[in-house]
């Protein structure tokens, strides 16, 4: 009879408990010997195969885990980590405080940059969009980029260039009023786009067919949000249309909402083909820069040598000639790559299609102070350790008299440090879900942890810092334990590390980093205020604006008077563009002696009553009146900046007009103003001219209130409105409102830079507290003898503290001339800004100082009043 | 703490050991248990209820005698203990006592115990 199969035997044996061996193959063999008789030898086979692996079971398994378990150390070390923290809960506390604050401010910075640097990263093709942009330089104006464009410069650069594949145009139509049977509503947000829109950007579709939407003349694609104002269903708007004025649009397509992280946003598109199918001449119209132009480039392009090209570009559609290269002198081209448009455009002006436009270097700026932050957070973390060592020197004497490695003990604090700084991760989790929404309200973002989740590689991103936060940290204290010698520790002689370079070293590191971010603070805060309160040379508070549209301007007048009636209203005027913004700039010529002059200063058209309004201080001459009939269109008030660009001795009087008023008809300046501050502060003051055109048409009606009850006031101006006002909304805005979107980048930065210096501030504080308190205790005994000699309470404190202080005027010292030097960069941004005074140095210390002294007062005032006897009685 | 429920499975192996008797080890029993359910199973299966059941203390075991078709292996042999009776008969009470609640089924059925 053939044996049972040896090779699944021995595999039986291999796997099973030498106890079971016996009985099982005892078993096996009659099964197998039992079916031979039975059945077949094959069957017999198989079977003892199959039973062998139905012995694969838990219980009959040989125990391979060895009696040396590789994990028992970790436990041990798990432990004994666990033990320290409990054992040292103030310290513990400091520690894992500080990092926790540090990690969970640098995860908001992080949130923060992320988001700022999504901006229209959702279109594919994004790196070969650019924005065309023009660099104006008029006389009379500085020059300045403008984020503007021509209509002609579009189609030309494409039948122009090879490497231009594409163009769009993005021409801003204002707030619309749109209607659909009874339906009708103001839309903002509207815009006239090439056909090709679409096919450069990605924004989704949620019906109609990307290729064709924007084709044909009064097509028109609506939003999501925008349809539903006038729909009830998608379904029902696709297709559908819908009124503007006397035009009947047709709805080809409806829009995904635009997001949050787009420069461009838009409620409605209008096929650009409504414009030039009436008028072809719009694609080859030069002079006038009202909208957007984009461009989508070949992808190996390089968009510096295309720019190149565009000087000649100029000439040949603008000039006279080839010859003729006067054009450069007012134009220049150049290509802002779409990734720069949201974060590199503050130095470019009228930028109106920009939403959420912000400083790029405020970026960097938030980075440091984050970087900052962990810095001082790890400092804390690696001077507690190492101060704390002498508590652990019995431990790592007795580890390695029994045999411990260097690169054990080394293993085991950095394990340790490592732990802590995950902990430190996940409370930072949780701090920032509750913190976020707070910080939202604050600087008006949409910021959400949820992105980490999203996104869980960002996650990854931030795991591996934590991580490496741990590893570095935990490198200098661990090196510092393990560099003890057994036999001192065990001997009790005492180690001779209270007085480390590289400690006080970290310490002025970490009290200059907070020392910048007060001073820092400082500066901004002031900046920022001295905008808020300078004299802009106009009243800004109490005036309300409101949109106008050419009903309104019809019935301006009666609007006027009746608004005047009221108590509430101290002023009615009306102009063609908002203070705050750099008003158009448009041709402005003088007749002197020597001839006529002309110019390119900033103009506005306004109301009779706009200098009185806004009390604009006229130094010279006479206010706009109706008592003058030529005042209409006829007499201009200009700034002293423009007096002294024409060289005027005596402007009163001189003979002025429009760029394209003929030489001989020209009207004259009849007033000087003083030079206030139209534009906002990052700017200086521009020359500037004022005439009246009430038959140009106002965009805006300023309405100057007084009382104390702004919403009464209001309601009555609404009330005034309604009576005579049927197809256009009353639609209101303070002016100082308006003015604190201009300095938004700004306010937004100093609320950050604050919150994060108050942060700083802390962390410092808890470690400077922890080391005092270690400090202080390794002196107890020095400050027995001391006071057993007859030293008095403020004497100790002063021997206590003295070193600290030191510490603190040293970081002073070294950090000053840095900081300086920093915010004198940030400073020049503002064409006003406040000077960099010595005595916000000087109190940024005093205050850090302040701090310190608090700080560490507790435990040094608390060690001079104790009695001598506490500290000497054990010897 | 050890589980001294005893599953469906258990107590079938349970009450094969004691038919059994002296025969009870793991290949007579899993022969037993594929005669009578004519389900088939693995000596490993059986083994794994064995040993379970001993670790609650239903069984006892001893070695026992070799014989020539065994290899001259020696055998383990199972003999139910004190508790192990009481499970089972815990177990059959329970059983009977929902039979009886069983509306359809109570008194009608005569169950000879």
């Amino acid at each position: 009879m053939p044996s049972p199969p040896s090779l699944a035997q021995k595999l039986l044996e291999w796997f099973i408990k030498d106890e079971l061996a016996e009985e099982v193959l005892g078993d096996l063999d009659e099964k197998y010997y039992y079916l031979i008789k039975n059945k077949s030898t094959t069957r017999a086979k198989l079977n003892y195969w199959y039973q062998v692996f139905n012995y694969l079971r838990p219980f009959a398994l040989k125990n391979y885990r060895s009696n040396s378990k590789s994990t028992t150390m970790y436990k041990h070390n798990l432990k004994i980590a666990y033990r320290h923290l409990l054992k040292n809960r103030g310290y513990s506390f400091i520690n894992i405080f500080s990092l926790t604050v540090g990690i969970a401010a640098c995860m908001a910075i992080y949130l923060f940059i992320m988001d700022e640097t999504s901006f229209d990263s959702m279109h594919s093709k994004k790196d070969h969009i650019y924005r065309l942009d023009e660099v104006q330089n008029f006389t009379g104006t500085k020059e300045q980029k403008v984020a503007l464009s021509m209509p002609g410069m579009g189609p030309n650069m494409l039948s122009d260039f090879p490497e231009v594949i594409n163009y769009t145009r993005f021409h801003q139509r204002g707030k619309r009023l749109l209607s659909k049977d009874e339906i009708s509503h103001t839309v903002e947000q509207t815009f006239n786009v090439d056909s090709t829109f679409l096919k450069i950007f990605d924004f989704p579709l949620v019906s109609g067919d990307r290729e064709t939407a924007l084709n044909e003349p009064n097509a028109v694609l609506l939003t999501e949000e925008t349809a539903l104002k006038f729909f009830n269903t998608i379904e029902e708007a696709q297709g559908g249309s819908i009124k503007m004025g006397d035009n009947l649009l047709k709805i080809t397509g409806i829009l995904e909402d635009v997001p949050e992280t787009s420069h461009m946003q838009f409620n409605v598109l209008f096929s650009m083909t409504t414009v030039t199918s009436e008028n072809p001449d719009f694609n080859d119209q030069w002079g006038s820069n009202f909208l957007n132009t984009y461009l989508l480039l070949e992808d190996n392009v390089d968009a510096e040598a295309l720019e190149a090209k565009l000087d000649d570009f100029l000439v040949r559609h603008m000039g006279e000639n080839s010859e003729d290269r006067e054009v450069l002198d007012y134009y220049q081209l150049f290509l802002q790559p779409l990734a720069e448009v949201h974060l590199n455009s503050s130095d470019i002006e009228h930028d109106y299609n920009n939403y959420r436009k912000f400083n790029g270097r405020y970026i960097d700026t938030f980075a440091m102070v984050g970087i900052f932050i962990l810095i001082i957070a790890s400092i804390n973390f690696m001077n507690l350790s190492t101060a704390r060592a002498s508590q652990r020197w019995k431990e790592v004497g007795v580890r390695k008299a029994v045999g411990a490695q260097k690169i054990q003990l080394f293993n085991q604090f950095i394990l340790e440090s490592i732990l802590l700084a995950l902990l430190a991760l996940v409370l930072a989790f949780a701090i920032n879900i509750l913190a976020i929404p707070w910080l939202n309200d604050a600087i008006n973002r949409k910021l959400t942890m949820w992105f980490f989740i999203d996104q869980p590689q960002y996650l990854a991103v931030i795991f591996g810092i934590t991580l490496g936060l741990g590893l570095l940290t935990g490198l200098y204290p661990s090196l510092y334990l393990t560099a003890f010698k057994a036999i001192n520790v065990l001997k009790g002689n005492k180690q001779k590390g209270n007085k480390s370079v590289f400690r006080s070293g970290l310490v002025v590191l970490q009290f200059g980093l907070a020392l910048a971010m007060i001073v820092s603070t400082l500066i901004v805060l002031n900046q920022l205020n001295y905008m808020k309160n300078k004299d802009v040379g106009f009243d800004k508070d109490q005036i309300v604006l409101i949109d106008m549209n050419g009903e309104v301007n019809e019935k301006f007048e009666l609007i006027k008077s009746e608004l005047l009636d009221l108590t509430t209203i101290a002023g009615v005027t009306a102009s063609g563009q908002r203070l705050g913004n750099n008003f158009h700039q448009w041709g402005f010529k003088v007749k002197t002696d020597t001839g006529v002059f002309q110019m390119t200063p900033s103009n506005v058209f306004v109301e009779y009553d706009y200098l009185d309004v806004y009390n604009i201080k006229v130094k010279e001459g006479r206010s706009f009146s109706k008592e003058y009939s030529t005042d209409e269109g006829m007499a201009y008030i200009i700034n002293e900046k423009l007096v002294k660009e024409l060289g005027l001795k005596d402007p009163i009087g001189t003979p002025a007009g429009h760029g394209w008023y003929p030489d001989d008809s020209l009207g004259s300046i009849i007033g000087v103003t003083e030079d206030f501050n139209f534009n906002s502060l990052h700017h200086k003051v521009n020359t500037l001219s004022m005439v009246v055109h009430s038959d140009w048409g106002f965009d805006e009606m300023s309405v100057k209130i007084k009382g104390d009850d702004p919403q009464a006031a209001i309601a009555q101006i609404e009330n005034v409105w309604d009576r005579h006002i049927k197809d256009w909304p009353f639609d209101y805005m303070f002016l100082d409102e308006h003015f604190a979107t201009l300095y938004q980048s700004d306010n937004q930065m100093s609320a950050v830079v604050s919150i994060m210096t108050v942060l700083a501030i802390l962390i410092a504080c808890m470690g400077l507290f922890g080391l005092s308190s270690i400090m202080v205790m390794q002196k107890i005994k020095e400050v027995g003898i001391r006071k057993v000699l007859g030293a008095n309470a403020f004497q100790i404190t002063f021997l206590l503290s003295r070193n600290f202080l030191l510490l603190v005027v040293l970081a002073f010292i070294i950090a000053s001339p840095i900081t300086y030097y920093l915010l004198d960069d940030w400073l020049q941004n503002f064409a006003f800004h406040v000077d960099i005074n010595f005595v916000i140095f000087i109190a940024g210390a005093l205050i850090s100082l302040a701090i310190a002294l608090v700080t560490i007062g507790y435990h040094t005032i608390k060690a001079s009043y104790r009695n001598p006897v506490e500290a000497l009685r054990y010897e | 703490m050890i589980e001294t429920k005893l599953g469906d499975f258990e107590e079938v192996i349970l009450l094969l050991v004691g038919i059994l008797g002296t025969e009870a080890y793991a290949f007579k029993i899993a022969e037993e248990f594929e005669t009578q359910t004519e389900r088939s199973v693995s000596i490993g299966a059986v083994h794994s209820t064995l040993t379970r059941l001993g670790d609650k203390g239903f069984l006892e075991s001893k070695m026992g005698d070799a014989s020539a078709e065994r290899g001259g292996r020696r055998k383990r042999i199972y003999e139910i203990t004190a508790s192990g009776k009481r499970a089972l008969e815990n177990s059959r009470d329970f059983k009977v006592s929902l039979w009886n609640q069983f509306p359809a089924f109570a008194n009608k059925l005569n169950f000879n115990i």
